[in-house]
């Protein structure tokens, strides 16, 4: 029969890790295989069982406090967020060694595969060259990816499991008290709970508002401002371009803050000149619509200079002969800004206006350091009307520990950038067809 | 061919999960101890005498100690001659203390932590029904000996004693002597000398707040028989932040804004407030302790003075109690226990207050000459006896939105008190259900 080397060999590896190898005459490979799944076992199998269990209830005693005659002491308990975390490192740990026994049979296979064609198989050393060479950016990719796994894919995989919890204060807090799974509870309470649900959507709209008032305003101000500076005419563009990256340069944190004392309505500058010249002033941050206004004012302050960079960038791209050519057709200004001028702008930026509209969903700083959230809003849980979707989340977790509540909204939050970014920027020339600038 | 293989592959996932599975049904079962997850102490039946009163510090104990900046060099002598006493090594490390609370939570458990930690009394909500302060048992009747009965209540969470107060703090009115030469001790005094000095168009203020800050702005609502909570700030279900004495109060703002401060609560901060006082344009100004260090070092000519009567009835602030907590998943709890009662006794607050101007909330260290014949510390402790503690209910955390949002619809927005306020207490009911 002539699949009798290939079968033997996948079935001594499925009985026993590198046994298959050694059936190949590959000795070194297989003790290889063989001590990694010795140390696979050393590992998993005092843990397994324990964080299966883990997983699955979150711990069963809580802790107590025994009174030894005067004083008292601690007798732990179980910690359900220790448990969770330990369960998916272990699992993690288990899908590794998974992987590792799965391409064990696989390599016995293929191995065994060779020798019933007749072909020798590779030594040690030739195994190693083939990894190294022929396959060396899979080589030099799986340290990475098991960083990735275990800091990017581990952290990820607990926040979304958190949100299956009822891990919130004051009532399921570890160690007192246990956690336990909830199912799709936390999400019904978001959406259909009228004082969580009230607060959500109407966080939701405002973050949306905010997210495409904050892009547009900021590329078309950029725009505007690269295609001063390169009219025609204008004299000492450097000086321009200097003076208009320096908010870019000035830390947020700083200038943020010098802003909100600008922006005091009774005490800031800004009303004072207003006073100046006989006019009221505006309630800058204190009334829930200014205030709205004046995050979009500042935002523009902030996010321009890095748009006129971007379009500075590509008006001088831009080859001279398609507006000489257009001049020569008695084409006005504007025809020569729609036709040539912002088609160009549009396929060269596109992608980073689609990064910036994810940006500004997220846009932290300046919701929080301006207003902190403010004015307050009676009717939201634990937001204010200026508060984005990820304010508010950093409000449940940090200041509230709603951590349940937050690990929803922030798998929500993910949904909603993520589905857009894909769709928009899927639909983008730039997407389409790489070369139309080249 | 493929299937094939994959159906080994499951096969011999379910050999491995089977074999490792077995060794978690022991971890499991290990511990059938029920699940009640209570923190109060049970009594030990085999320890039950109460004649082992005397701590022990742990073998090779060594002890860290979390607390604000300013608290080092206090904490560094006092941490010399603990050990010279106890032999035991005291670390400080710098952690603010609102901050403590919150990474407790995730370092204590985790033991990461501080053995011994201070923090304001209104964190000890979250942090005691978390289950992660050790309870004070062993020095309970010293605590509760040595302080006011409100003290005790404050550093205590359902009936549990959990603190070691070292210092107590309440605000209090500042006056600029140069504006106003005697406090005045009324609001009417207030009004009759705002005709004089009060003038915003040209930034002259009689008298301020933060107004967005419903820790002062209670003041004016629990002066006339307004509060937060039931039964001593306990009782969640019994709100009266909108009884008839706290819609008089909310008057009582209106007419202050119509007649003193003409500007919106957001206009008002800690740093405004204090430029205004500093150069003299705001006379009366509502501050804590903390504002102490600066006005002196400013050289502002001002004293300190209770808060002022509304009516024949004194107000009523908001005060925070300042105490030592031990984590209960300290590697050394006796040492920590008996490093908390150290700093905490009669002589480290008169220590404390020599070298920090901590006001000692030890009965006896308050009435000390050297505490009691100092005015601007007499003033505040005057109006810490007319204060009520800061609830420390975890439900706390559902009240300061819908009421800051209350008292700014009144102030800015000219809406009717009672109405705002029912509002809010509405909202503050909904929002403790949803927990």
């Amino acid at each position: 029969m002539m699949k009798r080397h290939r079968n033997t060999a996948a079935i001594l590896s499925v009985a026993l890790q590198g046994l298959g190898q050694l059936y190949n005459r590959q000795w070194l490979k297989g003790i290889v295989f063989l001590c990694v799944q010795a140390l696979g076992l050393y590992y998993l199998v005092p843990r397994l069982g324990h964080a299966i269990w883990g997983l699955v209830t979150l711990g069963e005693t809580t802790q107590k406090f025994v009174k030894v005659g005067k004083s008292t002491e601690l007798v732990k308990g179980d910690h359900s967020i220790f448990l969770m975390l330990d369960g998916i490192i272990v699992i993690l740990v288990l899908l590794v060694f998974v992987l590792i026994y799965a391409l064990n049979i696989y390599d016995a296979y293929q191995n065994g595969k060779k020798r019933d064609e007749g072909k020798a198989v590779r030594d040690f050393a030739a195994s190693w060259n083939h990894v190294t060479v022929n396959h060396f950016p899979y080589f030099m990719l799986f340290f990475p990816v098991l960083g990735v796994l275990f800091f990017t894919i581990m952290p990820i995989l607990f926040s979304i499991m958190l949100a299956f919890t009822n891990y919130s204060a004051p009532n399921h807090i570890p160690p007192a008290k246990l956690v336990d799974w909830v199912g799709f509870q936390t999400f019904i309470d978001l959406l259909q709970m009228k004082s969580w649900s009230n607060t959500f959507f109407g966080l939701l709209v405002w973050t949306v508002i905010w997210a495409v008032l904050a892009t547009v305003t900021c590329y078309f101000g950029g725009i505007l401002v690269a295609l001063l500076i390169q009219s025609r005419g204008i004299r000492f563009k450097k000086m321009w371009q200097t003076i208009y990256i320096i908010p870019y340069a000035i830390p947020q944190l700083i200038s943020l803050l010098v802003m909100r004392n600008l922006f005091n309505a009774k005490f800031g500058p800004i009303n004072q000149y207003f006073a100046y010249f006989g006019l009221d002033g505006l309630p800058w941050l204190t009334d829930p619509f200014w205030a709205k206004v004046t995050l979009i004012l500042v935002n523009m302050w902030i996010g321009i200079p890095v748009s006129m960079l971007l379009a500075l960038g590509v008006l001088t791209a831009i080859p001279r002969d398609l507006y000489e050519a257009a001049e020569v057709d008695g084409a006005t200004s504007f025809q020569k800004f729609r036709i040539i001028t912002m088609p160009y702008l549009l396929f060269a930026t596109a992608p980073i206006l689609i990064t910036q509209f994810a940006g500004n969903i997220n846009n932290f700083n300046v919701i929080y350091l301006m207003t902190g959230g403010g004015p307050a809003k009676g009717d939201y849980q634990f937001a204010g009307s200026t508060d984005l979707l990820v304010t508010w989340l950093f409000n449940l977790t940090l200041v509230n520990n709603k951590y349940n509540m937050s690990a929803a909204i922030g798998i929500l939050i993910f949904i909603m950038i993520a589905s857009i970014s894909i769709w928009s920027f899927r639909r983008t020339k730039s997407f389409k067809e790489e070369d139309m600038l080249s | 061919m493929k299937k094939w293989f994959v159906m080994t592959m499951i096969a011999a996932l379910f050999v491995v999960a089977a074999c490792s599975g077995n060794n978690g049904g022991n971890g499991g079962n290990a511990s059938p101890t029920a699940n009640g997850g209570s923190n109060t102490p049970t009594e030990n039946p085999g320890n039950a005498g109460d004649d082992d009163a005397e701590l022990t510090p742990e073998a090779g104990a060594s002890l860290v100690i979390w607390d604000a900046n300013n608290q080092a060099q206090f904490l560094q002598e006092m941490g010399a001659e603990f050990e010279k006493e106890y032999g035991v090594p005291v670390k400080f490390e710098e952690v603010g203390n609102t901050d403590q609370v919150n990474k407790l939570m995730t370092d204590g458990p985790a033991g990461l932590a501080a053995d011994v930690l201070l923090f304001p009394h209104d964190h000890i909500g979250n942090a005691a029904s978390a289950g992660l302060l050790l309870p004070n048992t062993a020095f309970e009747q010293a605590v509760v000996s040595e302080n006011a009965e409100k003290t005790v209540k404050a550093v205590s969470f359902d009936g549990i004693l959990y603190g070691y107060p070292r210092s107590v703090e309440t605000y209090a009115m500042f006056y600029n002597k140069d504006l106003i030469a005697e406090a005045p001790a009324t609001f009417d005094d207030i009004f009759k000398f705002a005709e004089t000095f009060n003038d915003p168009a040209n930034n002259k203020f009689t008298f301020a707040w933060e107004l967005q800050q419903f820790f002062y702005n209670f003041a004016f609502l629990a002066s006339q028989g307004g509060y937060m909570f039931g039964d001593d700030n306990t009782n969640s279900e019994d709100i009266g932040l909108n009884n008839d004495g706290a819609v008089a109060g909310a008057n009582l703002m209106v007419e202050i804004k119509e007649k003193l401060l003409p500007l919106n609560t957001g206009d008002i901060d800690f740093d405004i407030k204090k430029g205004l006082f500093l150069d003299g344009s705001l006379a009366l100004d509502v501050n804590g302790p903390w504002a102490i260090a600066d006005y002196k070092s400013n050289g502002i000519n001002f004293g300190v003075a209770p808060l002022p009567k509304i009516g024949d009835n004194p107000m009523t602030s908001f005060s925070g109690v300042q105490a030592y907590y031990v984590n209960a998943n300290s590697k050394y709890p006796q040492a920590a226990q008996l490093l908390a009662r150290f700093l905490s006794t009669k002589e480290a607050q008169m220590k404390n207050f020599e070298m920090n101007s901590l006001l000692p909330s030890n009965e006896e260290a308050a009435n000390d000459p050297a505490v009691a014949n100092d005015d601007i510390v007499k003033a505040f402790l005057q109006q810490f006896e007319n204060s009520t503690p800061m609830p420390s209910i975890p439900e706390m955390g559902s009240v300061w939105n819908p009421i800051t949002s209350a008292i700014s619809e009144i102030w800015n927005e000219g809406k009717d008190p009672k109405t705002a306020l029912d509002n809010a207490v509405e909202q503050i009911k909904s929002s403790i259900g949803t927990n």
